[in-house]
């Protein structure tokens, strides 16, 4: 009788978990709201804050795509401001990334750990996909702020790398509980180091789907440290996949 | 070696002494702004219009200094002007228009050469298949390869290009050099290329003329180029290049780049070919060809906190040994007109020799940059030591250079008539 009542138990406790999304698919979801799921382009406002005061300002246009294999977005960022960096372009796919100076014709292989856009890693100007790269679990169900001060039902999901070789070892991220809209995130080290909190804010209409057109990025070891990420005029693209090389820099040309 | 060690040392202590500053000044301005804001008050700076259609991108430059000089010239005030162009647009479907020009005015005006200099760099123009994988380029391109940072042993279009020296920092020297009138095209799939170019004769000899096209220093002889790329894995991509050019036999080349880990990435250049003699051919005697090989491999490590630094060894199977060296020395006429043609070939003078370039963005202040680096001659020890501040504004960047030519009187950097020379530059960018 009493194994009876467990077995009723588990199954009652088992139907009432897959009532709801899995975290795997809670993650999917709030990527797809971060990043369209075709081919396009998206104009990035870069504004750099050190305790307040604005020190820099930065405009690129970034392509992007997923690739055939794996999965993952791929993206061709082309600077436009400030003029000194017009033309430049910075190619990201995975950890394949490349920068070329149309000045010296030279396509320079980068680590991840060079820095071409100020405070902004190169990953954050990039379009991610984490479901691609993490393992994830859902750790909780709780009220947090937004980026706009307003306390909203959200779902801590914490993700892991899955490969030794992605940006960040872990990340921590609150979703919305209703729609899976991305609220905040935590990026970790692998030593357990904050490196830096992000806020998905200004939720507008962009290719069908409600999407986050600001970041801010406060940086984990300054606090003062702060980039907002600007995002505008979301357009469909082709990007074919032969654009997505080292060879193609020299060729880019802007549409 | 000794003073090789010592002025590698110099170097790096300049460099671990910005980034030591640099990381005090940023812990004072945290400490200086304790008092805290809302980051989610902030506001985004406006957004730019974008005119997506065409690149373009001009800027004027000024540089004054001084060059403190051996042989008892004393000083000499150095001045330049130059105005730098670059556009980039669509004229068709399918079609674009690549235009590079650069003037400088260059005081005092080296012997033979005029004082205003026209570097018509680019001129072509290119079509490309709706899905952008095959392409066809007509007109003067600069068509450069090789990952090295100082020596480029794959860089087979390199000689002569030079028309106006106005920096001995090996990456900023790229940005001035003259295309060849070429026929290429290119095909491309996912991870790959295939690309041939043929460049063929159109003049006899360089020109002095400052306003020349100069298609004698670039188009002298005919010459073909075969250029495979490959991406073998996320971290590893090569290129494999196969050259010729008239009265000479084949040249190959392969090159190679490798992301070793989130901080560092290795590359490696490697050329192979039957030449004549530089030396002989420099001095007029009787040429002998051999075949012999050129090589460049270096490391780039970058640090948390944005220093990066490079190490390169260069080898050139061409160039002159100790005894070799040891023996033109003798003769400081024949040394000068060697090192004269070794500069025009943009060629490595001695068989072996080592650099080390560094960038730290950010010293202290924001948008404060320090370029340095050490060129080191491993056959007579000589060196050359290069730093570069420059601060940037939205469109005004201001610079303050320092180069040092070290080495005994018969050596490659010693020779020089300029010891010291001193830079500040301003350039404005429309």
């Amino acid at each position: 009788m009493k194994k009876l009542a467990l077995l009723f138990l588990s199954c009652f406790i088992g139907g009432f978990a897959s009532a709801g999304p899995s975290a795997e698919e809670i993650l999917a979801a709030s990527d797809a709201i971060r990043n369209p799921g075709r081919p396009f382009s998206v104009t990035v406002t870069l504004t750099e804050f050190q305790g307040g005061k604005q020190v820099d300002t930065s405009t690129l246009v970034s392509y992007s795509r997923t690739q055939q294999v794996g999965g993952q977005f791929a993206s061709l960022i082309r600077f436009v401001l400030p003029a000194r960096d017009a033309g430049k372009l910075m190619l990201k796919n995975g950890n394949d990334l490349w920068f070329y100076d149309p000045a010296s014709k030279a396509s320079v292989r980068i680590s991840p750990q060079q820095r071409l856009l100020g405070q902004a890693s190169n990953g954050d100007v990039a379009t991610v996909n984490f479901a691609k790269d993490y393992n994830v679990k859902l750790l909780a169900e709780e009220e947090i702020k937004d980026g706009h001060g307003k306390l909203r039902r959200a779902r801590k999901l914490g993700l892991t790398a899955a490969a030794a070789d992605v940006t960040y070892a872990s990340i921590e991220m609150w979703v919305d509980a209703g729609n899976s809209q991305p609220i905040m995130a935590r990026f970790y080290a692998e030593s357990a180091r904050l490196l830096k909190t992000a806020y998905y804010r200004h939720y507008q209409q962009q290719l069908g789907v409600e999407r986050p057109t600001e970041t801010v990025i406060i940086d984990g070891l300054n606090p003062q440290s702060v980039t907002l990420m600007r995002f505008t005029d979301y357009t469909a693209r082709v990007v074919p996949e032969t654009w997505l090389q080292r060879d193609y820099l020299p060729r880019f040309q802007p549409e | 070696m000794a003073c090789m060690s010592r002025s590698t040392w110099r170097l790096l202590l300049i460099v671990v002494f910005m980034q030591g500053l640099a990381m005090s000044i940023a812990r004072a301005q945290v400490l200086a702004q304790a008092a805290g804001f809302d980051p989610l008050a902030l506001e985004s700076a406006p957004v730019q219009k974008i005119e997506s259609q065409s690149n373009l991108k001009m800027f004027v430059e000024g540089a004054i200094g001084t060059s403190n000089r051996r042989y008892q010239l004393g000083d000499a005030d150095l001045r330049r002007a130059s105005f730098d162009f670059n556009y980039s647009g669509r004229i068709g479907q399918g079609l674009r228009f690549v235009f590079s020009d650069r003037v400088d005015n260059i005081r005092p005006t080296s012997p033979g050469r005029d004082s205003t200099i026209n570097s018509l760099r680019e001129a072509y123009l290119s079509w490309q298949s709706d899905s952008g994988s095959d392409i066809v380029d007509i007109g003067r391109i600069n068509l450069r390869y090789g990952p090295g940072y100082g020596y480029n042993p794959t860089d087979f279009f390199r000689d002569g290009s030079l028309r106006a020296v106005t920096t001995a920092n090996p990456f900023a020297l790229r940005e001035n050099r003259l295309g060849t009138v070429v026929l290429r095209g290119q095909h491309l799939w996912t991870g790959g290329s295939l690309s041939v170019a043929y460049s063929p004769k159109l003049a006899k000899r360089p020109s002095s003329d400052g306003w020349s096209l100069d298609f004698g220093s670039t188009n002298n002889r005919d010459r073909g180029l075969v250029a495979l790329g490959t991406q073998l894995s996320e971290s590893v991509s090569t290129q494999l290049l196969a050259y010729k050019e008239q009265g000479l036999s084949p040249k190959v080349g392969a090159s190679i780049t490798a992301l070793l880990s989130n901080a560092a990435v290795a590359h490696a250049e490697w050329s192979r070919g039957s030449e004549p003699d530089l030396l002989k051919h420099t001095l007029l005697l009787p040429e002998s060809k051999s075949t012999r090989n050129r090589f460049a491999g270096g490391l780039t490590y970058t640090t948390v906190g944005k220093l990066s630094l490079t190490a390169e060894y260069q080898y050139n199977g061409f160039g002159l040994d100790k005894s070799a060296w040891a023996a033109l020395a003798a003769n400081a006429v024949n040394q000068v007109n060697y090192l004269l043609q070794a500069q025009r070939l943009q060629d490595q003078v001695p068989r072996h020799a080592f650099l080390v370039y560094a960038t730290q963005k950010d010293v202290g202040i924001k948008n404060l940059d320090l370029t340095a680096f050490l060129r080191v001659n491993l056959v007579d020890q000589s060196r050359l030591a290069w730093v570069e501040l420059r601060h940037h504004w939205p469109n005004f960047d201001l610079a303050f250079q320092l180069q040092q030519n070290i080495g005994r009187s018969t050596s490659e950097y010693g020779i020089l008539p300029d010891r010291r020379v001193i830079q500040l530059l301003g350039s404005y960018y429309f």
